[in-house]
Order: structure tokens, then C-alpha cells, then sequence
């Protein structure tokens, strides 16, 4: 009797439960795999990475596809607004004032240009007969810190954009051989300019706003395609806008492929009695280092898992490699000091020439 | 007694009302120009507002002067050849997304062919001005490379005209309206002037204007 109330109860709260889930809309949070204080880097990041995924035309034989895909641009559009981003925290998803507003095609096409969801391989069949305006190649320079912990670039971009205009415009304007009779049995042929009639269009210029992603361990010269962001072309297609990655040279920092290098100058003193010292890295966490054995100058030191995220796993990291020379003091030693130096260290003379150029 | 203490309320009301409108109203201004400046790095196309040619550059050399690369303008909106971008000094680069600031000398870089818009000593070859050429390799040149933004206000406004001066020269990018025939038929003469007047105005249009970015995360340790 007990159990089959509690069968009851149980079944009660599960609907209950179940009912405010419904009614209390979409957990925005979930959709993009985020947690409850993502920065908006982190939201931008986790779009991007998602909408790739889940565009309704790169999963043509998932029905649920499209409400996905809408669900996901439902998600960015409110948590990437500060304003729409506090009402949902704090009242769901019924609580966001106005409807969704710009269709989740333009949210897509900021992150990746207008025509992105021809991923590629379906836009070298067009290519042939449409002409294609010009492609659009900026450099985007970055810095090590960026490469490090990755960032956002936001860029407007004002561009022509045809619009229909009244009237007609020549347009396929060809040469052709046109034949004139002069008179009986004479002809004469001319070449003529015959171009076709088309609907008048009009170049006008029109902001949009487009978010490029440095990902974490980015390679210098990779690209970043926005599809149709580039010049129109008035009888075909636009080109396309690329983002080239330039990373700039750090001070402290030197990159070869996933790994760091560095280099520290430490006091003679330090190298015979060892010491302890912290290196900033580029997201401003410390790399501690402690010696207490004798460091010869041109000694390494290997820091694995301190260098730069790998741009297809950022889970694995190059390593941070250390290199010491050093400082001599600037001084003149008394016959008292060269002797307590002779009987502190011990070593005897070596003067041993060799040809130190060929590895001998 | 109370009369003037209900005529003060009412004036302190007012006053309070249009604090508030003036911070509200300039505090929007402030962001608005924000958004529409011309930011280092960014690509911009510039119009020459009296003539409406764009700046323009390509591979064809002159016949004349320096034989260096030509700057022409021309008249269609969507040649890729148009394209600028704006950099710093070599010694001195700017940030990235930085808004360019009136007075602030930089480098025009041509996006195809990554020479720098220069000038120097030689006669342009149909009016008989200072010779604008594109220099350089990869975007470094030389110190007469340099130009500075000449504009009112603080930063250099999209929507706004201003003027590029030569540093080195002291002469400012201008066009007057002389033709070139074949092979660059209609293209416009570009050249350097030492007089500011209507033909050196010049304005930011179609382009890929960089925002400023939020530095990276940090995780300091306490």
C-alpha cells in the first residue's frame, strides 16, 4: 500500500518536473555546451565550433536538423547580448521581451560569410560559368598572447552590394563579324560591339559586422574564409573576403611549431649555487624554476606542457624551453680572492685546444 | 519662504533632467564615432571627393619619372586593385583595431601588391606635379612612405573627408582630373601637391574596418 502511494507520488512530481522543463523554455546554456559564466569569447567560440556541425545542410538526412540549427542561433542571439543575456538568467526563456529577431542565416553568415553553407565542395561547380568578382586577402596580425588563449576579432564590412535599379543596362557585351551588302556581290564585313539587354543594377554600399576567431595555436599564413564577403561582381557572384593570420614577434617568446623557446641571463654567483625564479608566460600564469645543482651557461631547461596549444587538439601543448647563459662579474680579483677562489672550487687546470668549428 | 523653495526644486529638477540628456546624449555620441573610424590594419577604398575616382594601384610601371609602380584613380567601385591598408610606421607599429587619430603619420599599404603609397622628387607625367608612386616589397619601403592623416577632431571618421600630407615632403595626395590613354584609358592622374585645397580631399568608403579586440584571458596566479 505504501509503495504503490509512493508509485503515485513519484509519478506526480516527475510530470510536474516535467511540465515547468517545458513550459520554462530552452536551457540556452546546454545548447551551446557552456557554462552559466562563459565569457563571450567562450559563447563565440562554442557557436562557431557548433554551427559548423549542425548546419541543416551538412545533416540532410537528420529531420530534427533545421530546429537544431535554429535552436543553436536562438541560444548565441540571446547570450551574446548583455541586456537579453540578464532577463533570460533571471526570468527563462518567457521572459525575453521581444521575439528573435534577425534570422539565424545572418548570425551563421557573421562568423562566415554569406554563402558558407557551400562548405567548399559544391562551390567548385559554379565557378565555371558564373564570373566571380574579386577575392579580398587581409592580413591579420596577431600577437603570442593571442595565439596562446585565443580572442575574438570584430570587423565591419562596408561593401557594394547590387541592388535593382529602373530601366535596362547593356549587358555579355561580345564582338560580332557583321556582313553589309554594298551592292550586287559585294560585302562587306565589319566587326560590331553587340551586347544583350538586362535589368539595370546599381552598386550600393552596406555595413556588416563579421567575427573572425584567432583559435588557440593558429599558424602563421592559415586563412580564414568568409564565402561572398568580397567584391561583387555586377554579372556574377562575389568573391570572397580571407583573413590571413601574420603572428608577431614577442619580445621574451620564440615559437618554432607548438614549442616556446626563452632565454634567462643568470649571475655567476646563480649558476655555481644554484637559485629560484618565475617566468611570466602569455596568459600570465607563472612558470616556477629552482636549481640547486650547478648550471653551466648554453644548459636547457625543458618545460613540458608550457608551450603553445596544438591548433587540432588543444588539449596537447608543445613545451617551454629554456635556455641559460651566464653574466660574468665585473670585477678585478685579488691574489687573496684568486686563491680562495682556487681552494673553493677545486678544479684543476684543463688548457686543452681543440678545433671547436668542425665538432672535434 | 517657500515660494523660492518651490521655484529652487523645480530648477534643480530641470537641471538634473538635462544633466541626464547631456550625459545620455554625449555618452552615445562617444560610442557611435567609435564604431565609424578608420582603425589601423583595417582595408579601406578612398574616394577623392571632387573628382570621385577611388585610389588605385596596379601592375603597370610609368613611362616616365621614376619608371615605379603607378597610382591611378578610377571610376568603378568594385576593382579589388582599390584596396588599401592602413599601418603604422616601421618603428613605430600601431594596435591592431586602434582608431587613427587626426595628425597620426602612417603607411598606406596597396593590398595586391604590398607597396606603400610614396612620393618623392620627380614629375608626375600629365600635370606636372609630384610623382605619387606605390614602393616597396612586402609592405616596407622607405622613410618617404609616410603620411599623416589631416582631419578635425580626434580620430579619422569614415564618414568624414580629410587629407593625406607627404612628412617627408610636405605636399598633400591630390587629383586634378587629367586623363591617361592606352593602356590605363579614363584612369585619372594621382599626384602631390603643395597646396591644401578642394582637390586633396579624400574619403574612407568600402572596406574591412578592424574593431579593437578585448586582450586575451589572463590567469594570474593571487
Amino acid at each position: 500500500m505504501a509503495t504503490k502511494g509512493m508509485n503515485v507520488s513519484h509519478v506526480c512530481c516527475l510530470l510536474v518536473c516535467f511540465i515547468t522543463a517545458v513550459l520554462a523554455g530552452r536551457d540556452f546554456y546546454n545548447i551551446l555546451g557552456v557554462t552559466k559564466s562563459a565569457s563571450i569569447r567562450d559563447i563565440k567560440k562554442a557557436y562557431r565550433k557548433l554551427a559548423l556541425q549542425l548546419h541543416p545542410d551538412r545533416n540532410q538526412d537528420d529531420p530534427e536538423a533545421p530546429d537544431k540549427f535554429a535552436d543553436l542561433g536562438a541560444a548565441y542571439e540571446v547570450l551574446s547580448d548583455e541586456e537579453k543575456r540578464k532577463q533570460y538568467d533571471q526570468y527563462g526563456e518567457d521572459g525575453l521581451k521581444e521575439g528573435h529577431g534577425g534570422s539565424h542565416n545572418d548570425i551563421f553568415s557573421s562568423f562566415f560569410g554569406d554563402f558558407g553553407f557551400m562548405f567548399g565542395g559544391n562551390r567548385q561547380q559554379q565557378d565555371r560559368n558564373m564570373p566571380r568578382g574579386n577575392d579580398i586577402v587581409l592580413d591579420l596580425e596577431v600577437t603570442l598572447e593571442e595565439v596562446y588563449s585565443g580572442n575574438f576579432v570584430e570587423v565591419v564590412r562596408v561593401k557594394p552590394v547590387a541592388k535593382e535599379a529602373p530601366g535596362k543596362r547593356k549587358c555579355n557585351c561580345r564582338q560580332e563579324m557583321r556582313t553589309t551588302q554594298l551592292g550586287p556581290g559585294r560585302f562587306q564585313m565589319t566587326q560590331e560591339v553587340v551586347c544583350d539587354e538586362c535589368p539595370n543594377i546599381k552598386l550600393v554600399n552596406e555595413e556588416r559586422t563579421l567575427e573572425v576567431e584567432i583559435e588557440q595555436g593558429v599558424r602563421d599564413e592559415m586563412e580564414y574564409p568568409f564565402i561572398g564577403e568580397g567584391e561583387p561582381h555586377i554579372d556574377g557572384e562575389p568573391g570572397d573576403l580571407r583573413f590571413r593570420i601574420k603572428v608577431l614577434k614577442h619580445p621574451l617568446f620564440e615559437r618554432r611549431g607548438d614549442d616556446l623557446y626563452t632565454n634567462v641571463t643568470i649571475s655567476l654567483v646563480e649558476a655555481l649555487v644554484g637559485f629560484e625564479m618565475d617566468i611570466t608566460h602569455l596568459d600570465g600564469h607563472k612558470v616556477h624554476i629552482v636549481r640547486d645543482k650547478i648550471t653551466k651557461s648554453g644548459a636547457r631547461l625543458w618545460k613540458k606542457g608550457e608551450g603553445l596549444p596544438n591548433i587540432d587538439n588543444i588539449n596537447i601543448r608543445g613545451s617551454l624551453i629554456i635556455s641559460f647563459d651566464v653574466e660574468f662579474p665585473l670585477l678585478q680579483l685579488d691574489d687573496n680572492q684568486k686563491d680562495g677562489i682556487r681552494s673553493v672550487l677545486k678544479q684543476s687546470s684543463v688548457q686543452k685546444i681543440y678545433n671547436g668549428l668542425q665538432g672535434y | 519662504m517657500r515660494f523660492t523653495l518651490n521655484t529652487m526644486n523645480t530648477v534643480l529638477q530641470a537641471l538634473t533632467r538635462w544633466l541626464l540628456v547631456l550625459v545620455l546624449w554625449s555618452g552615445c555620441d562617444g560610442r557611435e564615432s567609435e564604431l565609424n573610424v578608420v582603425s589601423c590594419g583595417s582595408l579601406v577604398k578612398l574616394l577623392n571627393t571632387r573628382h570621385n575616382v577611388r585610389l588605385h594601384s596596379h601592375d603597370v610601371k610609368y613611362g616616365s619619372g621614376s619608371g615605379q609602380q603607378s597610382v591611378t584613380g578610377v571610376e568603378n567601385a568594385d576593382d579589388a586593385n582599390s584596396y588599401w591598408r592602413v599601418r603604422g610606421q616601421t618603428k613605430s607599429p600601431c594596435q591592431r583595431g586602434a582608431a587613427i587619430r587626426c595628425g597620426q603619420a602612417i603607411r598606406i599599404t596597396h593590398m595586391t601588391t604590398g607597396r606603400n603609397l610614396h612620393t618623392h622628387h620627380f614629375t608626375s607625367p600629365l600635370s606636372n606635379n609630384q610623382e605619387v608612386s606605390a614602393f616597396g616589397e612586402g609592405g616596407e619601403g622607405d622613410d618617404l612612405d609616410v603620411w599623416a592623416v589631416q582631419c578635425d577632431g580626434a580620430h579619422w571618421d569614415r564618414d568624414v573627408a580629410v587629407r593625406f600630407m607627404h612628412v617627408g615632403t610636405r605636399v598633400y595626395l591630390s587629383v586634378t582630373g587629367e586623363q591617361y590613354g592606352h593602356p590605363i584609358r579614363g584612369q585619372r592622374e594621382v599626384h602631390a601637391m603643395p597646396t591644401a585645397n578642394q582637390h586633396n580631399w579624400w574619403r574612407a568608403m568600402e572596406g574591412v574596418f578592424i574593431q579593437p579586440s578585448a586582450a586575451p584571458l589572463r590567469h594570474d596566479e593571487l
